[in-house]
């Protein structure tokens, strides 16, 4: 790693580049295009992000905040935790620690700067780790291993089942750093009375850990007023999921990005209800006009990704399928498993879907347990690809609801799990009449492979196929 | 008498198999060590560890499996596409890493794609990846679905008592096998880490009984061998290794493994089933409690223990870790282990590597050969 890197703390460096990007539109119209001229490696991101107007803003501040909670926790009193993106931080906030989590500052990095999380990836790899493993939570965790990150109390992750170069990342780094660790460890079987009771009683442990780790039992009170903002959050995404379905698609692409990003960071907190609000009122307004969200206007084909996105610099994927008129309706990672979700309805999955009772202490933990055991890839990769309620099927079901007119796999050469068996589910889906499409870059490092190759792939994909 | 065991571990359909299947008796394959042999043996049916060893190509796999998968499963299914595994009646899989859990789905689309490929019989053994009450409870009952599977599938009645008895049979075998570990650990070890492999492999292929009785010929036979001397101590750790040839490799003219940490090796007979309490639980308590595997998370510090202890015992000069490419799992730990037992000075070296025939035999011997170079250089510094 470069000493110019560890000069700073990256996290310090990360919050201070969202922060002015979320002050960027404070002034007029003719200040901020100014101001682009002086922030050349920024000026395409700032773009995108802002073109979407007030949703982009809020999602820039959220992320902005998150940030700052993290770099300022300990001057705040606060414990830290590191986790990952399918662990639904809910239960920190209860509990009044900082979630930090490992992908989501990942795809930040990379989207944001020019030299992504390189240096990052690559310590890891200087210190013990396989270069093999998952590039999502390498990115991030190697400026932990190199010191220069916020202080963390403790790694608690939810991948155990699910997947293993994940749980293995966050079990080498506590074990790197000597820093305690917690596994919520996922069966096969989502449903039924065995797995209920186990996520229930592994989540009961959890509790028992974070009290020993922050010296504070869990209120219950706290925890009934988080849930409440969860629950409408679900609402607001139901509502989102169910405007996507029409065609045109009045929600812009980069929605699905943000319906992750807020249930991501702020689960069941206000910072970030308030995106997914702003987000509504603009799809909603463009469902009443009857016009596409994607800025072309005329929506030439409609996509659904089975697995993850791709972050590369600038959000370029986005702004692939936006110029190319690809209506992006939404992957893996932004399609939660409430009750009030549209695909539980409309595939009556009512035993998979989490219900929030508020009732006592006892079903609020259950209903954590239950939405935690069902966050986006713990649902759907635990067990076999084509049991019931796992990938193929949630595949399928969720690219017929939404009229998908192609299927695409993204993900990470460390993803040992779907690579395991991807080849097979591509089979089956193209069976069922999609056109499936396997891209073999990497979301998190264009090393791997560059933007403009997968692009480029992606599009002769779509000529192949007759789909353009 | 070697000769027997190198036999059993370096053919598939051995002859004690090919016997055993003459006598019209079943024979059940698993992948993992966190599977019990003392269900199937009380069932009158032979475990038999699944394993890649004699794949000479993974187009097979490579069909099914994506391009950034351990080689190991790969060469798994490799074999069942060959027809090489058609004497198994039944296979068990488990969620031991994702590699080797998607072995299940792959197996079962090759099966569909060709007739005969997969075994009849074919169980998803759902192992948890943590060591509490709830967890044992969960493979408990897991127990107990496999064992209502095998007794439906096989006709067979599996009883408390059986299970006791199996449970007694193979607690001896770990005993014995603790008695052949001392043996290996003496100054002058009486045999190679390439003879020690085939000895603990056969185990794995092979009815218990006969097992037992060729071990216990073994080790009285080597309590009186005068042993191999002047040799670099080593200790093999790392990813699944099932291949004689490969210990052979690194111990060359030079240096003797006198000790491993290895899933097809030591980890598969340490710590004993308890004999008195409920049988299922107490095979669910040991098999989940033998946490030496790093698909066990949050357990570092207790495996870096048992190496720096073995290491103690076994008068390690040097350790070498090796990992299969894309086993994350072993290959992450390997650095752990590697940071920390350097610290205390003890020589490491890490190596990834391809599992399958040995064709990178002339980089890893280069390597090896190099690294017990550094541990003489160590020596006579010392």
């Amino acid at each position: 790693m470069r000493n110019e890197t560890r000069e700073y703390k990256f996290d310090w460096m990360l919050w201070n580049t969202f922060a002015a990007a979320s002050r960027l539109k404070n002034g007029t119209q003719k200040e901020y295009q100014a101001m682009l001229k002086y922030i050349p490696y920024f000026k395409r991101i700032m773009e995108t992000l802002l073109g979407t107007g007030e949703p982009g803003q809020k999602f820039i501040e959220i992320c902005s905040k998150y940030l700052e909670n993290l770099v300022f926790a300990k001057e705040k009193g606060k414990k830290t935790a590191i986790t990952t993106f399918c662990f639904s931080p809910a239960i920190f906030y209860a509990m009044d620690i900082i979630p930090i989590c490992l992908e989501v500052l990942t795809v930040m990095m990379t989207f944001m700067y020019k030299r992504g999380t390189a240096e990052f990836l690559d310590y890891c790899n200087e210190v013990g780790s396989t270069e093999t493993s998952c590039s999502s939570q390498r990115g991030a965790i190697g400026a932990y291993l190199a010191g220069i990150g916020a202080d963390i109390d403790m790694f608690v992750t939810d991948t155990p089942g699910v997947c293993d170069t994940n749980a293995n990342a966050f079990s080498f780094a506590s074990a790197y750093l000597n820093k305690p660790f917690f596994q919520l460890d996922m069966p096969p079987d989502l449903t039924g009375e065995r797995s209920n009771e186990y996520h229930r009683e592994d989540f009961k442990a959890l509790i028992c850990f974070l009290e020993g780790q922050t010296g504070k039992r869990l209120d219950p009170e706290r925890l009934k007023e988080n849930l409440r903002e969860l629950a409408k959050q679900d609402e607001i995404i139901a509502e989102l999921e169910d405007l996507a379905r029409i065609v045109p698609s009045p929600v812009p692409v980069l929605y699905n990005l943000m319906v992750s990003a807020s249930k991501f960071l702020f689960a069941g907190m206000p910072e970030g209800t308030s995106l997914l609000e702003s987000m509504l009122r603009i799809a909603r307004e463009n469902a009443a006009k009857n016009i596409s969200g994607l800025s072309g206007g005329v929506e030439k084909l409609r996509a659904f990704f089975c697995y993850i996105d791709h972050y590369a610099q600038n959000m370029q994927f986005w702004q692939m399928l936006d110029g190319n008129g690809i209506c992006y309706q939404g992957n893996i990672l932004s399609h939660f498993w409430s009750n009030n979700a549209p695909h539980v309805a409309y595939y009556h999955k009512e035993e998979v879907a989490y219900t929030i009772d508020m009732t006592d202490i006892d079903s609020l933990i259950d209903s954590l347990a239950m939405i935690n055991s069902r966050m986006p890839m713990i649902k759907s990769i635990r067990g076999p690809y084509d049991a019931p309620n796992m990938w193929l099927e949630d595949t399928l079901g969720l690219a017929k609801l939404y009229s998908a007119d192609l299927i695409v796999y993204n993900g990470t050469p460390g993803c040992r799990n779907t690579w395991g068996m991807v080849k097979l589910l591509a089979r089956d889906t193209e069976k069922a009449g999609y056109p499936t499409y396997i891209m073999y870059a990497d979301a998190f490092d264009v090393r791997v492979q560059s933007w403009e190759a997968t692009e480029e792939r992606f599009m002769e994909f779509l000529k192949v196929r007759r789909l353009v | 008498m070697i000769k027997e065991f190198f036999e059993a571990s370096t053919a598939l359909n051995n002859k004690y198999v090919t016997q055993w299947k003459k006598n019209g008796k079943k024979v059940v394959g698993y992948t993992c060590s966190y599977v019990p042999d003392e269900v199937f043996h009380a069932a009158g049916i032979l475990p038999f560890r699944i394993r890649g060893f004699g794949a000479t190509d993974t187009t097979i796999g490579d069909t099914y499996f994506g391009p950034f998968i351990c080689s190991l499963p790969k060469c798994m299914l490799q074999l069942a596409g060959e027809g090489k595994f058609n004497f198994l009646d039944g296979a068990i899989i488990t969620p031991g890493c994702d590699s080797m859990r998607r072995l299940d789905e792959c197996w079962r689309k090759a099966g569909s794609d060709v007739e005969g490929v997969i075994p009849s019989f074919f169980f998803h053994y759902g192992v948890p990846h943590k060591y509490a009450d709830y967890t044992i409870k969960w493979l408990t009952d897991e127990t107990w679905r496999l064992i209502a599977a095998v007794e439906k599938h096989f006709k067979v009645k599996i009883t408390d008592v059986d299970l006791k008895k199996s449970i007694k049979l193979y607690n001896y075998s770990r005993k014995l096998l603790d008695r052949f570990e001392a043996l290996r650990t003496l100054d002058a070890p009486p045999f190679s880490g390439e003879e020690a492999l085939a000895v603990i492999l056969a185990g794995t292929t092979m009815p218990r009984e006969e097992y037992n009785v060729l071990l216990e010929q073994f080790i009285a036979k080597a309590e009186k061998s005068p042993g191999i001397k002047g040799r670099v101590r080593l200790m093999l750790v790392g990813s699944a290794n099932d291949d004689v040839g490969l210990v052979r490799v690194m111990e060359g003219e030079k240096a003797i493994v006198v000790a491993d940490n290895l899933c097809f090796g030591s980890r598969f007979y340490s710590d004993q089933v308890d004999e008195e309490g409920d049988p299922v639980f107490e095979l669910s308590r040991r098999y989940l409690g033998h946490n030496d595997c790093p698909r066990m998370y949050g357990d570092y510090r207790r495996r870096l223990k048992i190496l720096a202890q073995k290491v103690e015992k076994a008068k390690i000069d040097g350790v070498i870790m090796q990992n299969i490419r894309f086993c994350d799992l072993h290959g992450s730990e390997n650095g752990l282990f590697e940071r920390d037992l350097e610290a205390k000075g003890i020589p490491c070296m890490r190596l990834e590597r391809e599992y399958g025939p040995l064709v990178e035999t002339g980089r890893m011997k280069m390597r090896v050969d190099a690294f017990i170079e550094r541990i003489k250089q160590r020596r006579a510094i010392a």
